[in-house]
């Protein structure tokens, strides 16, 4: 009988083909509508999404094809992008002449510690905001979305005289006779970065309110039931949680602190004797300076090299990260 | 009694967890309130002052003086001043334009880039490049930036590049990927009116600027596609709907708020990025050598803040009237 079914549904099989042929089929198969519409649009896709990719990696290509450029090659017109005389002159005064190693080191050690400061301390904002109901919660919330809408620059004035005249409270005034200035120091990035206040701060606060907001509670409940403290909840349990979340913020702090021009280039946050990326990038390093024909070109070429120098290591760990970054906001619950 | 214990002890309970709220934000409190509200009193305060600076013989402490002068930094930064009123008109003009090309702009490639397709993660890797690298000091080089400039117009096409003049002022001003003035023409002879010609023409110029711009909606709406339910589009799949019709009665309405929320985040951005030519100016202005430029500047920029708190609210007003919220149990 088993035998019997299995020959029949053969036998159909073979009739099937036998009435249709396989050119034909294969004939319907491509003319058919949806395969033709899914054929052109993704042709059309990919034309779309290569031609974009261009105009993203394009000016990255002319940066680079312009750092091996020499004096020479920018006055000959028929030198477009690769080089005649291709040298690493460039490069090298650069990172000679304009304290490059220092600078990045200097960079390097604000951006970790803000990153760190920003992550965390958004991190514990956030929670409080999406987790706990307290007297006052929406009109904090508020002020949250206040430092988010007001750009600093409106600040600028007020905090280059906060910090000028840094006191809280009288306190500092009570020891030392004096207010402190915290000009051309790091503090006043350090005391905004600890106090949630920062580039974007207001930002991140709202990304970890929404996507604690998606833990459910039975977690931290189940967590007090066994005895844990409120505090070591968080720590223990719901931060190895948000890894993902934080790395993210942690990029966005990181990378934004690495290329601010804000604070790290005012003229009152400046420390002229430790120089930041954000500084050697307008300098023209003694040894390549020339007047000539095409003076502007090559001291733009110059600060494009500059550029490539402060985001080339920023890129390799983009590179190795990216997919974390791009995973960790997707998953975010920005939503809501 | 037993009672009254019982409903204290979670009456107790209660107050702890809010103490303990309380203590997670206490580091936004105490900045917010020893800090950022002092700041932000006093740079209204400049905006309506002027300034003496007092320096101590001694070195350090000294002080300043503040004289109240009414509305006169605002009206000067109207009046007197020559190019304030002139670039905050046309960079506002520029915010209008911008701010919807850059949101349709950024669903569209979260759209496409939410779709399962070969090479997707470079794709993604390369589109969320700017988010990372192209801010900041990369965006202060990149305007105007002289060697760009030059590789662009060479070759061939120079005479398209040239006609394009100054092509918004962003990095890549023409691109040379069209030639704007045969779609010109062409949408010309089409007459469907020459405003509507001159924005589409004026994307096109811009899209450098506006593709570096829209990284972070990109993510933004790419959480959001992803947050709608697989199921809801099976459904609508076995009812017989076409994309085009799966796109507004479904896609739309959830991705709504989102529109929402990167249409306020887009405004916020732009007008607080390096780029924003007023901004640039209330710098530049603040770095003057006057007496009573860094207090005019404080007088510039609370004055664009408000026009572009006014925007953000109109925005959010008229936006908020479609937006679809889905009811959540």
């Amino acid at each position: 009988m088993d035998q019997q079914k299995k020959l029949t549904r053969k036998e159909m099989k073979v009739d099937f083909e036998g009435k249709i042929g396989k050119v034909d089929r294969f004939k319907q198969h491509v003319f058919s509508k949806t395969f033709l519409t899914k054929l052109i649009w993704g042709i059309f896709r990919y034309i779309l999404l290569i031609g974009i990719s261009y105009i993203i990696i394009y000016p990255f290509i002319t940066k680079i094809a312009a750092s091996f450029m020499t004096t020479s090659d920018f006055t000959d017109q028929t030198v477009k992008l690769i080089s005649k005389h291709p040298s690493l002159d460039q490069w090298i005064y650069i990172i000679k002449e304009n304290k490059y190693w220092q600078a990045l080191f200097n960079t390097a050690r604000i951006a970790v510690l803000c990153g760190l400061f920003q992550t965390m301390i958004c991190a514990i904002i956030g929670y409080g905001f999406a987790k706990f109901k307290f007297k006052g919660r929406g009109l904090l919330f508020i002020a949250v979305i206040i430092t988010m809408l007001i750009p600093h620059e409106t600040l600028i004035l007020a905090m280059f005289m906060k910090f000028r005249y840094f006191d809280i409270l009288g306190i500092l005034k009570l020891f030392t006779g004096d207010s402190i200035s915290l000009l051309n120091t790091e503090w006043p990035l350090y005391i905004l970065s600890i106090t949630g206040l920062a580039f974007k701060n207001g930002l991140y606060i709202f990304i970890f309110r929404q996507f604690y907001r998606g833990i459910p509670d039975e977690l931290e409940e189940a967590a007090y039931i066994d005895g844990t403290g409120v505090f070591e909840t968080f720590f223990r349990i719901i931060v190895p949680l948000s890894l993902p979340m934080m790395t993210t913020v942690f990029m966005f702090a990181f990378s934004w602190q690495w290329t601010d021009t804000f604070y790290t280039a005012s003229p009152f946050f400046t420390a002229s004797a430790s120089p930041m990326l954000a500084n050697i990038v307008s300098k023209i390093p003694p040894s390549l300076k020339m007047e000539y024909a095409a003076t502007t070109l090559w001291e733009s070429a110059i600060n494009n090299t500059s550029g490539l120098l402060v985001i080339l290591p920023l890129f390799i760990i983009f590179l190795f990260a990216q997919r974390a970054f791009v995973e960790g906001i997707e998953r975010s619950g920005i939503v809501g | 009694m037993n009672k009254t214990v019982k409903k204290k002890k979670i009456a107790s309970l209660d107050a702890k967890k809010a103490r303990a709220g309380w203590f997670f934000v206490l580091p936004f409190v105490l900045g917010f309130v020893l800090l950022y509200i002092p700041m932000l009193f006093q740079s209204i305060e400049f905006s309506f002052s002027e300034l003496n600076i007092i320096t101590n013989p001694g070195g350090g402490g000294g002080g300043y003086e503040l004289t109240f002068v009414g509305l006169t930094n605002y009206s000067d930064a109207l009046f007197s001043d020559a190019s304030y009123a002139q670039i905050l008109v046309s960079s506002i003009r520029q915010l209008l334009l911008d701010v919807p090309a850059i949101v349709i702009f950024s669903l569209f490639m979260a759209i496409i880039l939410n779709q399962k397709m070969a090479g997707r993660a470079v794709f993604r890797a390369i589109f969320f490049i700017p988010v990372i690298l192209s801010t900041g000091l990369i965006d202060k080089i990149d305007q105007g930036n002289a060697v760009m400039n030059y590789m662009e117009t060479a070759g061939i096409d120079t005479g398209a590049a040239d006609a394009l003049g100054p092509g918004g002022g962003g990095g890549a001003g023409g691109l040379g990927l069209v030639n704007a003035l045969d779609i010109t023409g062409f949408l010309g002879n089409i007459a469907i009116g020459s405003e509507l010609v001159s924005y589409v023409v004026n994307i096109v110029n811009n899209i450098f600027n506006i593709v570096n711009r829209s990284g972070v909606q990109m993510l933004i709406f790419l959480a959001g596609l992803q947050s709608i339910s697989p199921a809801i589009y099976e459904s609508c799949k076995i009812d017989g709907a076409t994309g085009w019709e799966t796109f507004w009665k479904i896609t739309f309405p959830m991705i709504s708020p989102m529109i929402l929320v990167n249409t306020i985040y887009t405004v916020i951005d732009s007008f607080t990025s390096k780029s924003n030519e007023v901004m640039a100016y209330i710098e530049a202005v603040f770095e003057g050598t006057s007496k009573q430029s860094r207090v005019l500047s404080s007088a510039m920029s609370w004055m664009y803040f408000g026009i572009v708190l006014l925007l953000i609210s109109a925005v959010t007003g008229i936006i908020s009237l479609f937006v679809f919220y889905q009811r959540r149990d």
